[in-house]
Protein backbone atom coordinates (compact mmCIF):
# COMPACT_ATOMS: atom_id res chain seq x y z
CA UNK A 1 0.00 0.00 0.00
CA UNK A 2 1.30 3.26 -0.81
CA UNK A 3 0.30 6.55 -2.30
CA UNK A 4 1.43 8.44 -5.64
CA UNK A 5 1.79 5.40 -7.14
CA UNK A 6 2.69 7.06 -10.26
CA UNK A 7 4.57 10.01 -9.57
CA UNK A 8 7.66 8.42 -11.02
CA UNK A 9 6.38 8.32 -14.11
CA UNK A 10 5.09 11.87 -13.68
CA UNK A 11 8.33 13.32 -12.47
CA UNK A 12 10.27 11.25 -15.31
CA UNK A 13 8.04 12.44 -18.40
CA UNK A 14 9.04 16.37 -17.47
CA UNK A 15 12.72 15.54 -18.81
CA UNK A 16 11.17 13.21 -22.16
CA UNK A 17 10.07 15.05 -25.50
CA UNK A 18 5.91 14.96 -25.93
CA UNK A 19 4.52 11.30 -27.22
CA UNK A 20 2.60 13.00 -29.34
CA UNK A 21 3.31 13.79 -32.99
CA UNK A 22 3.32 17.02 -34.46
CA UNK A 23 1.49 16.77 -37.44
CA UNK A 24 0.74 18.37 -39.72
CA UNK A 25 5.03 20.84 -38.76
CA UNK A 26 6.36 16.93 -38.58
CA UNK A 27 4.48 14.39 -41.18
CA UNK A 28 5.77 11.07 -40.25
CA UNK A 29 5.69 8.59 -43.28
CA UNK A 30 2.88 5.91 -43.61
CA UNK A 31 3.18 2.45 -43.26
CA UNK A 32 3.87 0.17 -46.65
CA UNK A 33 0.50 -1.18 -46.30
CA UNK A 34 -1.97 1.47 -45.38
CA UNK A 35 -4.86 1.45 -47.45
CA UNK A 36 -4.96 5.09 -48.93
CA UNK A 37 -6.25 6.56 -52.39
CA UNK A 38 -7.18 3.79 -54.84
CA UNK A 39 -5.56 3.52 -57.94
CA UNK A 40 -6.86 1.75 -61.66
CA UNK A 41 -5.10 0.15 -64.62
CA UNK A 42 -7.14 0.62 -67.75
CA UNK A 43 -4.53 -1.72 -69.67
CA UNK A 44 -5.00 -4.49 -67.39
CA UNK A 45 -9.47 -4.03 -66.78
CA UNK A 46 -11.54 -5.99 -68.62
CA UNK A 47 -14.62 -4.66 -67.31
CA UNK A 48 -15.83 -7.79 -65.18
CA UNK A 49 -17.54 -5.26 -62.63
CA UNK A 50 -16.41 -7.67 -59.97
CA UNK A 51 -14.45 -4.76 -57.77
CA UNK A 52 -18.02 -3.26 -58.23
CA UNK A 53 -20.03 -5.76 -56.79
CA UNK A 54 -18.24 -6.26 -53.53
CA UNK A 55 -17.81 -3.21 -52.63
CA UNK A 56 -19.63 -2.47 -49.38
CA UNK A 57 -19.76 1.36 -50.05
CA UNK A 58 -21.03 1.56 -53.64
CA UNK A 59 -18.13 3.69 -53.97
CA UNK A 60 -16.74 2.02 -57.90
CA UNK A 61 -18.81 2.06 -61.16
CA UNK A 62 -17.38 0.73 -64.09
CA UNK A 63 -18.44 1.36 -67.69
CA UNK A 64 -18.16 -0.30 -70.81
CA UNK A 65 -17.16 1.75 -73.40
CA UNK A 66 -16.78 -0.21 -76.08
CA UNK A 67 -17.69 -3.94 -75.45
CA UNK A 68 -15.17 -5.28 -78.20
CA UNK A 69 -12.16 -3.26 -77.90
CA UNK A 70 -12.64 -3.40 -73.73
CA UNK A 71 -12.75 -0.19 -74.00
CA UNK A 72 -13.51 0.85 -70.10
CA UNK A 73 -13.95 3.77 -67.78
CA UNK A 74 -13.69 3.70 -63.97
CA UNK A 75 -15.52 5.97 -61.83
CA UNK A 76 -14.32 6.02 -57.99
CA UNK A 77 -16.24 7.82 -55.47
CA UNK A 78 -13.44 9.13 -52.77
CA UNK A 79 -16.36 10.20 -50.14
CA UNK A 80 -18.14 6.85 -50.55
CA UNK A 81 -14.77 4.75 -50.54
CA UNK A 82 -13.97 3.16 -47.27
CA UNK A 83 -10.58 1.88 -48.14
CA UNK A 84 -11.34 -1.65 -46.89
CA UNK A 85 -9.24 -2.80 -49.98
CA UNK A 86 -11.88 -5.52 -50.96
CA UNK A 87 -11.53 -4.16 -54.40
CA UNK A 88 -7.70 -4.92 -54.38
CA UNK A 89 -8.63 -8.18 -53.45
CA UNK A 90 -11.63 -9.16 -55.64
CA UNK A 91 -9.87 -7.79 -58.80
CA UNK A 92 -8.42 -10.87 -60.38
CA UNK A 93 -6.41 -8.95 -63.35
CA UNK A 94 -4.42 -6.92 -60.73
CA UNK A 95 -5.51 -3.89 -62.05
CA UNK A 96 -6.62 -2.35 -58.63
CA UNK A 97 -4.07 -0.83 -56.15
CA UNK A 98 -3.92 1.10 -53.12
CA UNK A 99 -1.46 3.93 -52.68
CA UNK A 100 0.09 4.26 -49.27
CA UNK A 101 1.07 7.29 -49.06
CA UNK A 102 -1.70 9.40 -50.26
CA UNK A 103 -3.99 10.15 -47.31
CA UNK A 104 -4.62 13.37 -47.31
CA UNK A 105 -7.77 13.24 -49.12
CA UNK A 106 -9.91 15.75 -47.34
CA UNK A 107 -11.04 18.68 -49.10
CA UNK A 108 -13.55 21.54 -49.38
CA UNK A 109 -14.93 20.75 -53.05
CA UNK A 110 -17.39 17.76 -53.00
CA UNK A 111 -16.98 17.70 -56.85
CA UNK A 112 -13.47 16.50 -56.33
CA UNK A 113 -14.73 13.51 -54.61
CA UNK A 114 -15.58 12.23 -57.81
CA UNK A 115 -12.89 11.00 -59.67
CA UNK A 116 -13.35 9.85 -63.69
CA UNK A 117 -10.35 7.39 -64.47
CA UNK A 118 -9.47 6.10 -68.25
CA UNK A 119 -8.83 7.45 -72.16
CA UNK A 120 -9.91 11.02 -72.43
CA UNK A 121 -11.71 9.89 -75.25
CA UNK A 122 -13.47 7.39 -73.58
CA UNK A 123 -14.32 9.28 -71.09
CA UNK A 124 -15.86 11.77 -73.24
CA UNK A 125 -18.51 9.22 -74.87
CA UNK A 126 -19.36 7.81 -70.89
CA UNK A 127 -20.15 11.20 -69.66
CA UNK A 128 -22.18 11.40 -72.92
CA UNK A 129 -24.18 8.27 -71.99
CA UNK A 130 -24.26 8.33 -68.34
CA UNK A 131 -23.79 12.00 -67.52
CA UNK A 132 -22.27 12.58 -63.83
CA UNK A 133 -25.05 13.53 -60.89
CA UNK A 134 -25.20 16.82 -60.10
CA UNK A 135 -23.23 17.13 -56.49
CA UNK A 136 -24.73 19.33 -54.07
CA UNK A 137 -22.35 22.33 -53.01
CA UNK A 138 -22.66 23.49 -49.16
CA UNK B 1 -47.73 11.60 1.37
CA UNK B 2 -45.03 11.67 3.88
CA UNK B 3 -41.59 13.26 3.11
CA UNK B 4 -39.87 10.23 3.99
CA UNK B 5 -41.74 7.90 1.57
CA UNK B 6 -40.87 10.06 -1.41
CA UNK B 7 -38.55 8.50 -3.72
CA UNK B 8 -35.40 10.61 -5.18
CA UNK B 9 -34.34 9.77 -8.65
CA UNK B 10 -31.34 10.80 -10.47
CA UNK B 11 -31.80 10.52 -14.15
CA UNK B 12 -28.07 10.17 -15.51
CA UNK B 13 -27.95 10.01 -19.48
CA UNK B 14 -28.76 9.31 -22.36
CA UNK B 15 -26.01 11.80 -23.13
CA UNK B 16 -22.58 10.34 -21.39
CA UNK B 17 -23.29 8.27 -18.46
CA UNK B 18 -20.11 8.16 -17.83
CA UNK B 19 -18.76 7.09 -20.83
CA UNK B 20 -19.28 8.86 -24.18
CA UNK B 21 -22.12 6.72 -25.69
CA UNK B 22 -25.73 7.21 -25.06
CA UNK B 23 -27.76 5.01 -22.43
CA UNK B 24 -30.25 5.84 -19.50
CA UNK B 25 -29.58 5.02 -16.06
CA UNK B 26 -32.32 5.78 -13.65
CA UNK B 27 -30.59 5.65 -9.77
CA UNK B 28 -33.30 6.15 -6.55
CA UNK B 29 -31.79 7.15 -3.95
CA UNK B 30 -31.63 7.76 -0.23
CA UNK B 31 -28.89 10.38 0.53
CA UNK B 32 -26.05 8.55 -1.12
CA UNK B 33 -26.87 5.49 -1.32
CA UNK B 34 -28.47 3.79 -3.99
CA UNK B 35 -31.72 1.83 -3.46
CA UNK B 36 -33.29 0.85 -7.21
CA UNK B 37 -32.09 0.93 -10.71
CA UNK B 38 -33.48 0.78 -13.86
CA UNK B 39 -31.35 1.00 -17.27
CA UNK B 40 -32.95 2.22 -20.69
CA UNK B 41 -31.13 1.28 -23.48
CA UNK B 42 -31.50 1.60 -28.06
CA UNK B 43 -29.88 4.95 -28.50
CA UNK B 44 -27.97 3.73 -30.93
CA UNK B 45 -29.97 1.40 -33.08
CA UNK B 46 -28.54 1.44 -36.50
CA UNK B 47 -30.93 -1.48 -38.29
CA UNK B 48 -27.31 -3.49 -38.93
CA UNK B 49 -29.05 -6.59 -38.59
CA UNK B 50 -31.66 -5.64 -41.05
CA UNK B 51 -29.01 -4.00 -44.02
CA UNK B 52 -27.06 -7.34 -44.40
CA UNK B 53 -30.35 -8.35 -45.76
CA UNK B 54 -29.72 -6.13 -48.65
CA UNK B 55 -26.12 -6.82 -49.21
CA UNK B 56 -24.40 -9.42 -50.56
CA UNK B 57 -21.70 -11.87 -48.34
CA UNK B 58 -18.62 -10.16 -48.68
CA UNK B 59 -20.18 -6.38 -48.75
CA UNK B 60 -21.53 -8.03 -45.41
CA UNK B 61 -18.20 -8.25 -43.59
CA UNK B 62 -17.29 -5.18 -44.06
CA UNK B 63 -20.44 -4.04 -42.68
CA UNK B 64 -20.36 -6.43 -38.95
CA UNK B 65 -16.90 -5.14 -38.74
CA UNK B 66 -18.05 -1.91 -38.06
CA UNK B 67 -20.98 -3.03 -35.60
CA UNK B 68 -17.79 -1.92 -32.94
CA UNK B 69 -15.24 0.37 -33.20
CA UNK B 70 -12.86 -1.04 -31.00
CA UNK B 71 -13.42 -5.08 -31.28
CA UNK B 72 -13.74 -4.71 -35.26
CA UNK B 73 -12.11 -7.71 -36.11
CA UNK B 74 -13.24 -10.13 -33.89
CA UNK B 75 -16.90 -9.21 -35.47
CA UNK B 76 -15.61 -10.01 -38.57
CA UNK B 77 -14.15 -12.96 -37.08
CA UNK B 78 -17.03 -14.53 -35.85
CA UNK B 79 -18.50 -13.60 -39.15
CA UNK B 80 -16.46 -15.30 -41.46
CA UNK B 81 -16.11 -18.48 -39.29
CA UNK B 82 -19.95 -18.68 -39.57
CA UNK B 83 -20.23 -18.35 -43.32
CA UNK B 84 -16.94 -20.74 -43.91
CA UNK B 85 -18.95 -23.46 -41.77
CA UNK B 86 -22.07 -23.07 -43.45
CA UNK B 87 -20.23 -23.25 -47.11
CA UNK B 88 -17.96 -26.01 -45.85
CA UNK B 89 -15.22 -24.53 -46.03
CA UNK B 90 -12.14 -24.01 -43.57
CA UNK B 91 -9.59 -21.36 -43.53
CA UNK B 92 -5.94 -22.58 -44.27
CA UNK B 93 -4.03 -23.01 -40.77
CA UNK B 94 -1.80 -20.10 -41.65
CA UNK B 95 -4.67 -17.85 -42.04
CA UNK B 96 -6.37 -18.72 -38.81
CA UNK B 97 -3.00 -18.28 -36.81
CA UNK B 98 -2.89 -14.70 -38.51
CA UNK B 99 -6.22 -14.16 -37.62
CA UNK B 100 -5.86 -15.28 -34.01
CA UNK B 101 -2.84 -13.13 -33.84
CA UNK B 102 -4.67 -10.14 -34.66
CA UNK B 103 -7.72 -11.06 -32.35
CA UNK B 104 -5.31 -11.13 -29.22
CA UNK B 105 -3.62 -7.76 -30.46
CA UNK B 106 -7.03 -6.30 -30.62
CA UNK B 107 -7.65 -7.63 -27.00
CA UNK B 108 -4.27 -6.35 -25.97
CA UNK B 109 -5.92 -2.05 -27.25
CA UNK B 110 -8.78 -3.31 -25.66
CA UNK B 111 -8.02 -3.87 -22.56
CA UNK B 112 -5.46 -1.36 -22.48
CA UNK B 113 -7.83 1.33 -23.37
CA UNK B 114 -10.30 -0.16 -20.94
CA UNK B 115 -7.43 0.27 -18.13
CA UNK B 116 -7.30 4.22 -19.40
CA UNK B 117 -11.42 4.35 -19.25
CA UNK B 118 -12.08 2.40 -16.15
CA UNK B 119 -9.02 5.03 -14.04
CA UNK B 120 -10.49 7.72 -15.13
CA UNK B 121 -13.73 7.00 -14.15
CA UNK B 122 -12.24 6.65 -10.59
CA UNK B 123 -10.43 10.31 -11.55
CA UNK B 124 -7.31 9.07 -12.01
CA UNK B 125 -5.80 11.06 -15.15
CA UNK B 126 -2.61 9.66 -15.11
CA UNK B 127 -2.99 6.34 -15.30
CA UNK B 128 -5.60 7.60 -17.89
CA UNK B 129 -2.88 9.23 -20.02
CA UNK B 130 -0.03 6.64 -19.20
CA UNK B 131 -1.96 3.36 -20.88
CA UNK B 132 -3.63 5.34 -23.54
CA UNK B 133 -0.06 6.33 -24.73
CA UNK B 134 1.60 2.71 -24.53
CA UNK B 135 -1.63 1.67 -26.34
CA UNK B 136 -0.47 4.04 -29.25
CA UNK B 137 2.62 1.78 -29.92
CA UNK B 138 0.33 -1.15 -30.40
CA UNK B 139 -2.17 0.94 -32.74
CA UNK B 140 1.11 2.06 -34.59
CA UNK B 141 1.52 -1.95 -34.72
CA UNK B 142 -1.69 -2.69 -36.03
CA UNK B 143 -1.56 -0.04 -38.37
CA UNK B 144 1.60 -1.43 -40.11
CA UNK B 145 0.40 -5.00 -39.77
CA UNK B 146 -3.00 -4.62 -41.58
CA UNK B 147 -3.63 -0.97 -42.97
CA UNK B 148 -5.60 0.53 -40.84
CA UNK B 149 -5.78 1.53 -37.28
CA UNK B 150 -9.58 0.90 -36.61
CA UNK B 151 -11.41 -1.50 -39.13
CA UNK B 152 -8.34 -3.48 -39.78
CA UNK B 153 -10.33 -5.54 -42.74
CA UNK B 154 -7.95 -8.42 -42.11
CA UNK B 155 -10.41 -11.16 -43.07
CA UNK B 156 -11.51 -12.16 -46.10
CA UNK B 157 -14.30 -15.32 -46.34
CA UNK B 158 -12.00 -17.86 -46.53
CA UNK B 159 -8.86 -16.97 -45.20
CA UNK B 160 -6.95 -13.27 -44.26
CA UNK B 161 -5.66 -10.35 -46.74
CA UNK B 162 -2.03 -10.38 -45.64
CA UNK B 163 0.62 -12.15 -44.18
CA UNK B 164 3.27 -11.40 -41.72
CA UNK B 165 6.44 -10.73 -42.86
CA UNK B 166 10.26 -10.75 -40.81
CA UNK B 167 9.95 -7.63 -40.22
CA UNK B 168 5.96 -6.99 -39.07
CA UNK B 169 6.99 -10.43 -36.81
CA UNK B 170 10.19 -8.33 -35.24
CA UNK B 171 7.68 -5.41 -34.84
CA UNK B 172 4.89 -6.79 -32.89
CA UNK B 173 7.77 -8.66 -30.89
CA UNK B 174 9.38 -5.18 -30.16
CA UNK B 175 6.49 -3.60 -29.20
CA UNK B 176 5.30 -6.56 -27.01
CA UNK B 177 8.49 -6.59 -25.26
CA UNK B 178 7.62 -2.64 -24.22
CA UNK B 179 4.17 -3.55 -23.38
CA UNK B 180 5.05 -6.29 -21.09
CA UNK B 181 7.09 -4.22 -18.80
CA UNK B 182 4.55 -1.25 -19.01
CA UNK B 183 1.52 -3.52 -18.17
CA UNK B 184 3.84 -5.30 -14.74
CA UNK B 185 4.05 -1.89 -13.72
CA UNK B 186 0.32 -0.98 -14.06
CA UNK B 187 -0.56 -4.24 -12.18
CA UNK B 188 1.32 -2.84 -9.58
CA UNK B 189 0.06 0.02 -9.63
CA UNK B 190 -3.86 -1.23 -9.66
CA UNK B 191 -2.95 -3.21 -6.79
CA UNK B 192 -0.95 -1.05 -4.78
CA UNK B 193 -1.90 2.78 -4.86
CA UNK B 194 -3.95 3.32 -1.84
CA UNK B 195 -5.82 5.93 -3.12
CA UNK B 196 -7.27 4.00 -6.29
CA UNK B 197 -7.57 0.88 -3.91
CA UNK B 198 -10.62 3.18 -2.00
CA UNK B 199 -12.22 3.82 -5.22
CA UNK B 200 -12.29 -0.26 -6.43
CA UNK B 201 -11.60 -2.57 -3.46
CA UNK B 202 -14.88 -3.89 -2.48
CA UNK B 203 -16.67 -2.21 -4.86
CA UNK B 204 -19.55 -3.86 -7.02
CA UNK B 205 -18.83 -7.12 -5.74
CA UNK B 206 -20.73 -10.06 -7.53
CA UNK B 207 -20.24 -13.68 -6.39
CA UNK B 208 -19.95 -16.69 -8.55
CA UNK B 209 -23.52 -17.28 -8.39
CA UNK B 210 -24.64 -13.68 -8.96
CA UNK B 211 -22.40 -13.90 -11.58
CA UNK B 212 -23.90 -17.24 -13.19
CA UNK B 213 -27.55 -15.87 -12.47
CA UNK B 214 -27.02 -12.61 -14.16
CA UNK B 215 -25.92 -14.53 -17.34
CA UNK B 216 -22.33 -12.33 -17.20
CA UNK B 217 -19.36 -13.32 -19.69
CA UNK B 218 -15.99 -12.36 -20.45
CA UNK B 219 -13.40 -10.90 -18.02
CA UNK B 220 -16.47 -9.37 -15.83
CA UNK B 221 -17.46 -13.39 -15.24
CA UNK B 222 -13.57 -14.36 -14.72
CA UNK B 223 -13.35 -11.59 -11.66
CA UNK B 224 -15.94 -13.21 -10.31
CA UNK B 225 -14.26 -16.79 -10.56
CA UNK B 226 -16.48 -18.38 -13.30
CA UNK B 227 -14.23 -20.34 -15.68
CA UNK B 228 -16.11 -18.85 -18.87
CA UNK B 229 -13.78 -18.66 -21.82
CA UNK B 230 -14.70 -19.44 -25.78
CA UNK B 231 -11.52 -19.44 -26.78
CA UNK B 232 -10.81 -22.64 -24.21
CA UNK B 233 -14.24 -24.03 -24.11
CA UNK B 234 -15.15 -24.18 -28.10
CA UNK B 235 -12.01 -23.41 -29.54
CA UNK B 236 -11.80 -21.53 -32.41
CA UNK B 237 -9.53 -19.99 -35.42
CA UNK B 238 -5.98 -20.95 -34.08
CA UNK B 239 -6.58 -21.23 -30.80
CA UNK B 240 -7.17 -25.53 -31.02
CA UNK B 241 -3.63 -25.20 -31.80
CA UNK B 242 -2.64 -22.78 -29.12
CA UNK B 243 -4.34 -22.86 -25.83
CA UNK B 244 -5.18 -20.05 -23.61
CA UNK B 245 -4.79 -20.34 -20.33
CA UNK B 246 -7.48 -19.61 -18.30
CA UNK B 247 -7.39 -16.07 -16.11
CA UNK B 248 -9.53 -16.65 -12.97
CA UNK B 249 -9.84 -14.18 -9.57
CA UNK B 250 -12.38 -15.04 -7.25
CA UNK B 251 -13.29 -11.57 -5.43
CA UNK B 252 -15.34 -10.40 -8.16
CA UNK B 253 -15.24 -7.06 -7.00
CA UNK B 254 -13.98 -3.87 -9.52
CA UNK B 255 -10.16 -4.42 -8.22
CA UNK B 256 -10.39 -8.08 -9.61
CA UNK B 257 -11.66 -6.80 -12.83
CA UNK B 258 -8.18 -5.10 -13.17
CA UNK B 259 -6.35 -7.82 -12.06
CA UNK B 260 -8.16 -10.40 -14.49
CA UNK B 261 -7.65 -7.57 -17.61
CA UNK B 262 -4.05 -7.15 -16.79
CA UNK B 263 -3.12 -10.96 -16.75
CA UNK B 264 -5.17 -11.35 -19.40
CA UNK B 265 -2.96 -8.66 -21.34
CA UNK B 266 -0.29 -11.19 -20.03
CA UNK B 267 -1.51 -14.06 -21.59
CA UNK B 268 -2.22 -12.26 -24.80
CA UNK B 269 1.61 -11.62 -25.05
CA UNK B 270 2.41 -14.84 -24.32
CA UNK B 271 -0.10 -16.46 -26.66
CA UNK B 272 1.31 -13.78 -29.73
CA UNK B 273 5.03 -15.00 -28.85
CA UNK B 274 4.22 -18.61 -29.05
CA UNK B 275 2.15 -18.16 -32.58
CA UNK B 276 4.66 -16.14 -34.33
CA UNK B 277 7.11 -18.64 -33.05
CA UNK B 278 5.49 -21.54 -34.34
CA UNK B 279 4.24 -19.62 -37.30
CA UNK B 280 2.31 -22.72 -39.52
CA UNK B 281 3.09 -22.44 -43.27
CA UNK B 282 0.79 -22.68 -46.16
CA UNK B 283 -1.32 -21.17 -47.69
CA UNK B 284 -3.28 -17.92 -47.08
CA UNK B 285 -7.01 -18.59 -48.48
CA UNK B 286 -9.32 -20.94 -49.53
CA UNK B 287 -12.14 -20.52 -51.98
CA UNK B 288 -15.47 -19.79 -51.10
CA UNK B 289 -18.51 -19.89 -53.62
CA UNK B 290 -20.20 -16.92 -53.72
CA UNK B 291 -23.48 -18.22 -53.50
CA UNK B 292 -23.44 -19.87 -49.64
CA UNK B 293 -25.37 -23.55 -49.25
CA UNK B 294 -28.73 -23.30 -47.59
CA UNK B 295 -28.93 -23.90 -43.75
CA UNK B 296 -28.25 -22.25 -40.47
CA UNK B 297 -25.42 -21.91 -38.29
CA UNK B 298 -24.25 -20.77 -35.25
CA UNK B 299 -20.81 -18.78 -34.60
CA UNK B 300 -19.14 -17.97 -31.20
CA UNK B 301 -16.03 -16.13 -30.57
CA UNK B 302 -14.25 -14.92 -27.50
CA UNK B 303 -14.73 -10.83 -27.91
CA UNK B 304 -12.46 -8.28 -25.60
CA UNK B 305 -15.21 -7.97 -23.79
CA UNK B 306 -16.94 -11.80 -23.58
CA UNK B 307 -18.23 -14.33 -25.75
CA UNK B 308 -19.89 -13.01 -29.18
CA UNK B 309 -22.55 -15.15 -30.73
CA UNK B 310 -23.49 -15.01 -34.41
CA UNK B 311 -26.55 -16.54 -36.11
CA UNK B 312 -26.38 -16.68 -40.00
CA UNK B 313 -28.81 -18.43 -41.79
CA UNK B 314 -28.27 -19.01 -45.87
CA UNK B 315 -31.34 -19.44 -47.81
CA UNK B 316 -28.76 -20.41 -50.93
CA UNK B 317 -28.40 -17.18 -52.71
CA UNK B 318 -25.82 -14.42 -52.45
CA UNK B 319 -26.92 -12.91 -49.53
CA UNK B 320 -28.20 -14.29 -46.14
CA UNK B 321 -31.75 -14.26 -45.14
CA UNK B 322 -31.08 -13.69 -41.15
CA UNK B 323 -28.18 -12.44 -39.32
CA UNK B 324 -28.47 -12.18 -35.05
CA UNK B 325 -25.76 -10.64 -33.24
CA UNK B 326 -25.32 -11.19 -29.51
CA UNK B 327 -22.76 -8.41 -28.41
CA UNK B 328 -20.86 -9.30 -24.41
CA UNK B 329 -22.04 -5.75 -23.47
CA UNK B 330 -26.01 -7.50 -23.92
CA UNK B 331 -24.97 -9.81 -21.36
CA UNK B 332 -23.40 -7.87 -19.16
CA UNK B 333 -25.40 -4.45 -19.19
CA UNK B 334 -27.81 -6.06 -16.50
CA UNK B 335 -25.43 -6.55 -13.58
CA UNK B 336 -25.29 -2.48 -13.55
CA UNK B 337 -28.96 -2.13 -11.89
CA UNK B 338 -28.50 -5.04 -9.67
CA UNK B 339 -24.70 -4.37 -8.17
CA UNK B 340 -25.72 -0.40 -8.41
CA UNK B 341 -28.34 -1.22 -5.64
CA UNK B 342 -26.65 -0.52 -2.17
CA UNK B 343 -23.96 1.58 -3.58
CA UNK B 344 -22.82 5.23 -3.02
CA UNK B 345 -23.73 7.07 -6.08
CA UNK B 346 -20.27 7.53 -6.87
CA UNK B 347 -19.66 4.77 -7.56
CA UNK B 348 -21.82 4.17 -10.10
CA UNK B 349 -19.95 5.51 -12.79
CA UNK B 350 -17.20 2.77 -11.80
CA UNK B 351 -19.28 -0.23 -11.92
CA UNK B 352 -20.93 0.56 -15.19
CA UNK B 353 -17.33 0.98 -16.40
CA UNK B 354 -15.95 -2.03 -14.75
CA UNK B 355 -18.02 -4.21 -17.51
CA UNK B 356 -16.24 -2.73 -20.24
CA UNK B 357 -19.94 -1.61 -21.83
CA UNK B 358 -19.84 -0.98 -25.47
CA UNK B 359 -23.30 0.66 -26.04
CA UNK B 360 -23.67 0.78 -29.97
CA UNK B 361 -22.17 -2.55 -30.12
CA UNK B 362 -25.58 -3.59 -27.78
CA UNK B 363 -27.85 -1.89 -29.01
CA UNK B 364 -30.74 -4.18 -30.88
CA UNK B 365 -34.03 -4.52 -31.32
CA UNK B 366 -35.46 -6.76 -28.46
CA UNK B 367 -39.31 -7.71 -27.52
CA UNK B 368 -39.99 -8.85 -24.04
CA UNK B 369 -42.77 -11.14 -24.50
CA UNK B 370 -44.90 -12.26 -21.66
CA UNK B 371 -47.01 -15.47 -21.36
CA UNK B 372 -46.93 -18.56 -23.35
CA UNK B 373 -48.18 -17.94 -26.72
CA UNK B 374 -46.38 -17.11 -29.17
CA UNK B 375 -45.76 -13.65 -30.73
CA UNK B 376 -44.59 -12.72 -34.76
CA UNK B 377 -43.53 -9.56 -35.15
CA UNK B 378 -43.64 -9.00 -39.42
CA UNK B 379 -42.09 -6.21 -41.25
CA UNK B 380 -45.47 -4.42 -41.50
CA UNK B 381 -46.30 -4.36 -37.87
CA UNK B 382 -42.38 -3.42 -36.88
CA UNK B 383 -42.80 -0.40 -39.64
CA UNK B 384 -46.43 0.47 -37.41
CA UNK B 385 -44.87 0.31 -34.10
CA UNK B 386 -41.92 2.72 -35.05
CA UNK B 387 -44.70 5.43 -36.77
CA UNK B 388 -46.64 5.03 -33.49
CA UNK B 389 -43.75 5.05 -31.76
CA UNK B 390 -42.41 8.58 -33.00
CA UNK B 391 -46.32 10.01 -32.89
CA UNK B 392 -46.01 9.13 -29.21
CA UNK B 393 -47.86 6.40 -28.53
CA UNK B 394 -46.57 3.02 -28.81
Amino acid sequence: MRMGAMLTDVIRALFQRPATRQYPFVRTDAPERLRGRLHWDGEKCTGCSLCVKDCPAQALEVFMVDKATKRVVLRYHLDRCTYCAQCVVSCRQSALTMSHDEWELADTDKVLFTITCGDDADVQRMEELAPKDAVEQP
Amino acid sequence: MSEKSEKFIVPIGPQHPALKEPGHFEFTVDGEVVTGASVRLGYAHRGIEKATESRNWTQNMYLLERICGICSHIHALAYCLGVEKLAGVSAPPRAQAIRSVVAELERIHSHLMWLGVAAHEAGFETLFMYSWRDRETLMDVLEALTGNRVNYSANLIGGVKFDINADQRDTILRALEFLEERTAHYMDIVTTDVVFLRRTRGIGTTSAAQAELLGLVGPTARASGVARDVRIDAPYAAYADFPVTLILHNVGDLESRFIVRINELLESYRLIRQILDHMPEGELTARVPRRIKEGETISRVEAPRGELFYFIKSNGSDTPERIKVRTPTMCNMASVPVLGIGQQLADIPMILAGIDPCFSCNDRAAVIHQGDDGDTWTWERLRQYGIDYYRGQP
